[in-house]
């Protein structure tokens, strides 16, 4: 137990020593992710424009709460694995990572929840003044703020694991980062990025309740905006524990396997 | 001039056999060119999709899809032609390699703009040209529209360019710069939509302060023949100063380049 304690101690503190050094380019990477911003302001004008200044029951102000939320859930669902995956299987630098008596995936989890630790903050000021400057107000429900976190983490894990299985097939084929640019969008639309998840075509909210993704953005989101109740919480936490376990043995059965392609190859 | 165009020549045959040769590539750029397209699509798809939505800041569904058309297009271009060349900027100050392309006897902006080329994000520029002609075909368009628009257009381009490039050159003094361009990315999303859907201080930011709004929504303009005079001539005029602009810059940072070599 105390030998894995260190292990877990030591990861943390080197990634987390790393990340405070990007804090600059984490700044910018937050700022590029600007799709919830501009179909904030878009749907923003188009309320404001229309008769009785609202459409499907939001204000400009509650568009604003809304795109603002998903832009923070958003932000602290950044994964970037399948992008070191990728490298670091065709450079073959995977290989010193194989040595260490502990698998890699934890590795890059730390650095992950490292870069969270020093993104939440300057976060939390962009998003402030963000609201501020739009008009956004969220809930007063300190609950809803756990509930919300919760939700998040559980999506960063879901969403960790299928980008982990994406950077893997970077074994046999040279465009794992492109399925991974077609999943994101699978994750932005059903996530509830372009719009709230109740503005989508009937069918598309009957099959996205089956999916992760509502329950890892928009439903946060929601959340933070006073517009879900805890019992959609934890609905939404069951289903991301499913998706959980399926990702889990997923990404296993497709490292087990990418290893002994790799070994066979490589070294 | 002959001596240019020969050797975009040579540029392009040696960067299409040294891309040719990974073929597998290829699916995963359609892959990529499909996502991106599908972003641009689904905005607009929700908004028009809701119950009463005629129009967005003023703009058809068919004239909206226009500017998505002219959004892929000019996303293909930066992945095809400007990003390959100028993000080797950085790495080339770096390394030292930036000597080589100084010493050559052709001008060294044209060098480090022209050398490489993406073909396989060709896609891109086949989609938006695709969705661009689809969307023109719903609409009453002249051939005078076509002309002004394919003008301004050109402009866009130029403007793009010169945004990376300027970028791009900060490299001489930052070394670190593909977060800058980045940055660029995300403001440019801004126009997948036209600029007249946004609140008007953002409309404002999108015209002066980063000329987006001259890259697809005037273009767009001119085609629909809802462009007004002033605008068809701030297009070319912004254009031609962030060229100016911008050789300057560039001009400026290689005199103060020194070799990382020496």
């Amino acid at each position: 137990m105390t030998a894995t304690w260190r292990k877990v101690r030591t990861l943390f503190a080197t990634q987390f020593a790393e990340m405070t050094e990007f804090r600059a380019e984490i700044v910018i990477w937050m700022l590029s992710g600007t799709l919830s911003l501009v179909m904030m302001l878009v749907w923003m004008a188009q309320a404001g424009a229309a008769p009785g200044g609202q459409i499907g029951g939001y204000s400009p102000a509650e568009f604003a709460t809304y795109f603002l939320s998903t832009w923070l859930i958003s932000q602290l669902m950044v994964v970037w694995v399948s992008w070191e995956l990728d490298l670091d299987i065709r450079q073959g630098t995977l290989s010193p990572k194989l040595l260490r008596p502990l698998d890699p995936l934890w590795m890059w989890y730390a650095s992950h929840l490292a870069e969270r630790v020093v993104r939440f903050p300057l976060l939390l000021g962009l998003v402030a003044l963000f609201a501020w400057l739009a008009g956004a107000r969220f809930t007063t429900d300190p609950t809803a703020y756990l509930a919300a976190l919760g939700l998040a983490f559980l999506g960063f894990c879901a969403r960790f694991l299928w980008e982990y299985t994406i950077g893997l097939l970077a074994f046999w084929t040279e465009s794992s980062t492109s399925f991974q640019e077609v999943v994101w969008l699978v994750y932005a639309a059903l996530g509830g990025m372009f719009a709230p998840l109740a503005f989508y075509p009937e069918w598309v909210q009957r099959v996205a309740v089956w999916t992760p993704f509502p329950y890892m953005l928009g439903l946060p989101a929601q959340l933070l905006a006073g517009k879900a109740t805890l019992g959609d919480a934890g609905r939404g936490a069951l289903v991301l524990t499913a998706w959980l376990v399926v990702f889990w043995s997923l990404r296993l059965l497709v490292w087990r396997r990418g290893l002994r392609k790799y070994g066979a190859v490589g070294a | 001039m002959t001596r240019y165009l020969r050797l975009i020549r040579i540029f392009t045959g040696a960067t299409l056999a040294a891309q040719l040769e990974y073929r597998a590539n290829f699916v995963g750029a359609v892959l990529a060119s499909l996502g991106e397209v599908g972003v641009a699509l689904l905005g607009i798809a929700v908004l028009f999709g809701q119950p009463g939505t005629t129009s967005v800041g003023g703009w058809s569904f068919h004239e909206a899809l226009l500017v998505v058309g002219l959004f892929t297009l000019t996303e293909g271009f930066i992945s095809v032609f400007i990003q390959p060349n100028l993000s080797k900027i950085a790495e080339a100050v770096r390394t030292g390699s930036m000597d080589f392309t100084l010493l050559k006897p052709i001008d060294a902006q044209f060098g480090v703009s022209t050398r490489y080329m993406n073909v396989l994000r060709v896609t891109d520029l086949l989609i938006g040209l695709g969705l661009t002609i689809y969307a023109a075909s719903h609409l009453t368009v002249t051939p005078l529209g076509v002309l002004g628009a394919a003008a301004l257009y050109v402009s866009a381009l130029v403007i793009v360019y010169c945004i990376w490039l300027v970028l791009s050159t900060t490299a001489f003094w930052f070394v670190k710069t593909q977060n800058v361009t980045e940055l660029f990315n995300g403001v440019f999303g801004a126009a997948r939509f036209p600029v007249t859907a946004f609140p008007l201080p953002v409309r404002a930011f999108l015209t002066f302060v980063v000329p987006v709004a001259f890259i697809t929504t005037v273009p767009a303009q001119a085609l629909t023949g809802e462009l007004t005079p002033a605008l068809a001539l701030a297009s070319p005029l912004v254009a031609a100063a962030f060229f100016v602009g911008a050789r300057l810059f560039w001009l400026r940072a290689v005199g103060s380049y020194t070799s990382a070599s020496s």
